[in-house]
């Protein structure tokens, strides 16, 4: 990519949609950050992740990501969220006999509030050689 | 290169106004790239409702001319978005491909051989076209979800 351009976001009703949708784009965003297999394997299993808890605790009935590709480096920000949304998001991503996903996969993660809503940052990257 | 935070865009713009819908919604840059991933949402959403072949071929062929009308002409240097929406209904696929862009009509750079609209008008159901030289142009895509054959268009 030769340049920055703006986020894009997708909003989808929660239900049986959000998974199908939600790790295609997350998917084919990961690729053209031009990750490695795996780390685009992660990402697709972080946006799994989000699409199976994220409805539990977001402001409405949808849930929204916008993402955002750089060279090797994928940002996906879930929300708005409920107050106190953003952490309980990654605590609800723990696996019996995994750990938490988000946290293991995540480069970076971060909860942004504004007002009452918050935003969890999700950042995945790849600084390995080729 | 780094990307806008999205998380800093999605604060600054209110995102929770738009929230609370029951539909599939994605806005993206209108870039020639981007309709790509419209075409790769249509994908999925088409398995997870199991449209039959026909239809999805359809759906994904018709928003894909809507999309690339919107890259080609709505915007020209200074971009914008493209917005797509989703509506699973009981009977039908109702896809809305929208531009804030000058809207649908002669553009100065067009040099396609003008079959988009044709197009999109023989592979859907129905289609509604709102335009407006200054709020862009708003199509209204509908597909019979039971259909087993292609459009009337290319029966």
């Amino acid at each position: 990519m030769s340049e920055a351009e703006p986020p894009t976001r997708v909003s989808i009703a929660a239900g049986p949609l959000v998974g199908p949708v939600l790790r295609r784009v997350v998917g084919m965003f990961a690729a053209r950050a031009d990750l490695p297999l795996d780390r685009l394997d992660d990402a697709v299993l972080v946006a799994d992740v989000v699409a199976a808890r994220a409805p539990a605790h977001v402001t409405a009935n949808t849930v929204d990501v916008a993402l955002a590709s750089s060279t090797r480096s994928l940002d996906l920000c879930v929300g708005p969220l409920r107050s106190g949304g953003g952490r309980a998001l990654v605590v609800d991503a723990a696996v019996p006999g995994v750990g938490n996903v988000i946290e293991r996969l995540a480069d970076e993660l971060d909860v942004e509030t504004e007002g009452e809503q918050e935003f969890l940052r999700v950042t995945l990257a790849y600084a390995g050689a080729d | 290169m780094a990307g806008e935070n999205p998380c800093s865009q999605a604060a600054r713009e209110g995102w929770r106004v738009d929230s609370g819908h029951r539909d599939i919604r994605l806005t993206l840059p209108a870039r020639r790239e981007n309709v790509a991933v419209v075409r790769h949402v249509l994908g999925a959403l088409a398995e997870a409702l199991d449209l039959p072949p026909a239809v999805t071929e359809d759906v994904r062929l018709a928003v894909t001319e809507a999309c690339t009308n919107v890259v080609r002409h709505a915007y020209g240097a200074r971009g914008g978005d493209i917005d797509v929406v989703v509506r699973p209904s009981g009977r039908a696929l109702e896809v809305i491909v929208t531009d804030a862009g000058r809207g649908i009509g002669p553009s100065p750079d067009t040099s396609g051989p003008g079959l988009g609209l044709p197009l999109i008008a023989a592979l859907a159901d129905s289609l509604e076209i709102h335009r407006s030289p200054s709020a862009g142009s708003r199509l209204v895509m509908s597909f019979l979800r039971n259909r087993t054959r292609p459009a009337t268009g290319f029966a």
